[in-house]
């Protein structure tokens, strides 16, 4: 007779051998190969720690000058640039200059990278139904899937510190900019593809003068999308070693320092703003 | 929204009736969910006993020190902790709840034996170099524990932001001068990443050299090596200057001892049935016996409630900690 209420259950010793076995091939594959994935990011540590340095040693005048320079440059917007320079003066009023530059240095180039990795994948997606229907249950994974379930063994593999925190990162932000790349390229309309093809457009032609300036508006969105994502994920990177404003926000949530946490999130939030604001007025 | 307050007072009352009614027998009991080894089998044994031996109906609420601990301070809940390291809570805080009756040790004595606090190395290094099994040897060597950074120093692996022992670590390493001897801290973020750190270094037979504590199922599973800080304690004054994040003089010092406590709300201690706080005050896993049952769990990578029936199938202590009908009854 079964049971109706207790669902049967695998046997205790089944459940374990299938546990151990997937951490045991996954020892394996860290044992065999971690030093070759060590090398394969090798060039992002030298990109990060370029950026960081560049931010971190920059005496402040000028990284505010530099950076409040280029949100002008890239909004023409008088006002978000005088935002800036304000939200410069609080962060290195309350100490939390070089926390701030360490943290920002990790979102640029964990965006940077999602855009690199992002915007191909998206016109490939946009290309073929069937890498769409692939593709689109793995960014599903990448964003629900709790994040230490991948946080502590790309410890395991890499170490402590910023390379696993931009793949975690990563991993976290990049999937809006493939999902809205794929969309914007597939609302553009057929009719003007088929007006580029009769005049004898190449492929890359009308993807590059056609497809994309018209789908730039969800590229965009995706992008913001992509930068808020890995601010969002800035404290728990700090969780693995990361330096930067999630360290302080940690520290003051594990001693109650309320005002302290409400300093160094409400540092992340302006952060926050300013990104989502260059990249929604760029021009 | 009047509604949702009557319903909500309605509530209240309910729960104030339970809480009442639990004088005499047991009752509803919630305790924190905590999510390390010896903590979450310390737990499920807690929970075996209340539910299966004296009829309590235990729910846990998951949680971490800090939040659990300021859960019961400020809002009375959960009604007990089973294992609260009051330096990781923050010591100062944790006085300031005893003085003001917020909070209540169940006994003046640790839950668990062989607790230690200190600075490990992993074995793998001393089959090369006998010698390090102090802190003088080892502080000597940076060049043998390449910092993941700077390989030109060497790491030292702390802990996690906003711990007590973060701020000890960064004190002592001042005290002993480190920085000078070429050495730098490694932050790990995280408990969960310090581990990581451990398992990595262990499975590439690398160095590793940094803050741990006992028990712990990696103390045994990688025999981590205490060592000899080469000092005696230093006095109380200068340990109280070393957990504080300015102190601006540190003396090198061997650690405290450290101290571990079950803990009441003030609400269960003055109404919680007496029976339940007498077993709790009773209730002491020796450190090897934790040992042993953090190697269980490790090895079958068993959910804490099969550890805690392992242990009551397994083990006799138990007994000691509650009257002979109850211990009847889990048998």
């Amino acid at each position: 007779m079964i049971d109706l209420f207790e669902f049967p259950e695998l046997s205790r010793s089944v459940i374990r051998t299938i546990k151990k076995s997937i951490d045991n091939s996954f020892r394996e594959f860290s044992r065999s190969y971690g030093d070759s994935i060590e090398v394969f990011f090798y060039p992002l540590k030298v990109l990060m720690n370029w950026v960081e340095f560049a931010l971190v040693s920059a005496p402040w005048p000028l990284a505010m000058f530099i950076l409040a320079g280029a949100v002008f440059y890239l909004t023409r917007n008088k006002k978000l640039c005088a935002w800036t320079v304000v939200y410069m003066i609080f962060i290195g009023a309350f100490g939390l200059w070089e926390d701030t530059m360490y943290t920002l240095s990790l979102v640029l180039v964990s965006a940077l990278l999602s855009v690199v990795i992002g915007i191909p994948i998206g016109i490939w997606m946009s290309r073929k139904d069937r890498v769409q229907n692939f593709i689109n249950p793995i960014l599903d994974v990448m964003q629900t899937i709790p994040i230490f379930v991948y946080l502590i063994p790309v410890v395991m593999l890499l170490g402590l510190g910023k390379i696993p925190g931009v793949i975690a990162m990563t991993i976290y932000a990049v999937p809006p900019i493939i999902r809205l790349t794929n969309l914007g390229l597939r609302q553009v309309g057929i009719g003007m593809i088929e007006a580029a093809l009769s005049m004898g457009m190449k492929k890359w032609q009308i993807l590059w003068t056609i497809e994309l300036p018209l789908s730039m508006k969800s590229i965009l969105t995706g992008t913001n999308q992509t930068i808020m994502m890995a601010i969002s994920m800035v404290v728990i990177a700090s969780m693995i070693g990361v330096q930067g404003l999630g360290v302080s926000v940690l520290q003051a949530v594990q001693n109650q320092y309320i005002g302290s946490g409400i300093i160094s999130g409400t540092a992340i939030v302006g952060l926050a703003i300013i990104l989502d604001r260059v990249v929604q007025n760029a021009k | 929204m009047k509604k949702t307050l009557t319903t909500f007072a309605a509530l209240a009352a309910t729960l104030g009736f339970v809480n009442t009614a639990s004088a005499s027998e047991c009752g509803d009991i919630t305790m924190a969910g905590l999510g390390w080894g010896s903590a979450s089998i310390l737990g499920e044994i807690d929970k075996l006993v209340l539910e299966e031996g004296m009829g309590c109906s235990v729910t846990m609420i998951p949680g971490g020190t800090v939040p659990s601990f300021t859960s019961m301070v400020e809002q009375s809940q959960p009604d007990v902790m089973g294992e609260l390291w009051p330096n990781a809570a923050g010591i100062d805080l944790y006085n300031a709840a005893l003085a003001d009756g917020r909070m209540t040790e169940s006994a003046e004595q640790s839950p668990i034996g062989g607790v230690a606090e200190g600075w490990y190395i992993l074995p793998n290094i001393l089959e090369e170099h006998p010698e390090l099994t102090t802190l003088e040897a080892v502080l000597a060597r940076p060049d043998l524990f390449p910092h993941p950074d700077d390989p030109s120093k060497g790491g030292f692996v702390t802990c996690p932001p906003g711990s007590g022992c973060q701020i000890s670590n960064a004190n002592l390493f001042v005290a002993n001068d480190m920085e000078a001897k070429g050495w730098k801290m490694i932050e790990p973020g995280s408990y969960a990443a310090e581990d990581a750190t451990i398992t990595r270094a262990y499975d590439r037979g690398e160095a590793w050299f940094g803050y741990y504590s006992a028990p712990t199922a990696f103390i045994g599973k990688y025999d981590l090596r205490q060592l000899d800080w080469g000092v005696d304690f230093a006095g109380q004054e200068n340990w109280n200057c070393i957990t504080k994040p300015d102190c601006p003089n540190p003396q090198p010092s061997s650690w405290t001892s450290s101290f571990v406590r079950t803990v009441f709300t003030d609400e269960f201690a003055a109404s919680g049935s007496a029976d339940v706080q007498g077993y709790f005050a009773a209730r002491v896993v020796p450190g090897p016996v934790m040992n042993a049952l953090l190697l269980y769990m490790d090895d079958n990578q068993a959910a804490p409630d099969e550890v805690a029936e392992y242990f009551v199938e397994n083990y006799d202590i138990w007994k000691d900690w509650v009257s002979a009908d109850v211990a009847a009854k889990l048998q």
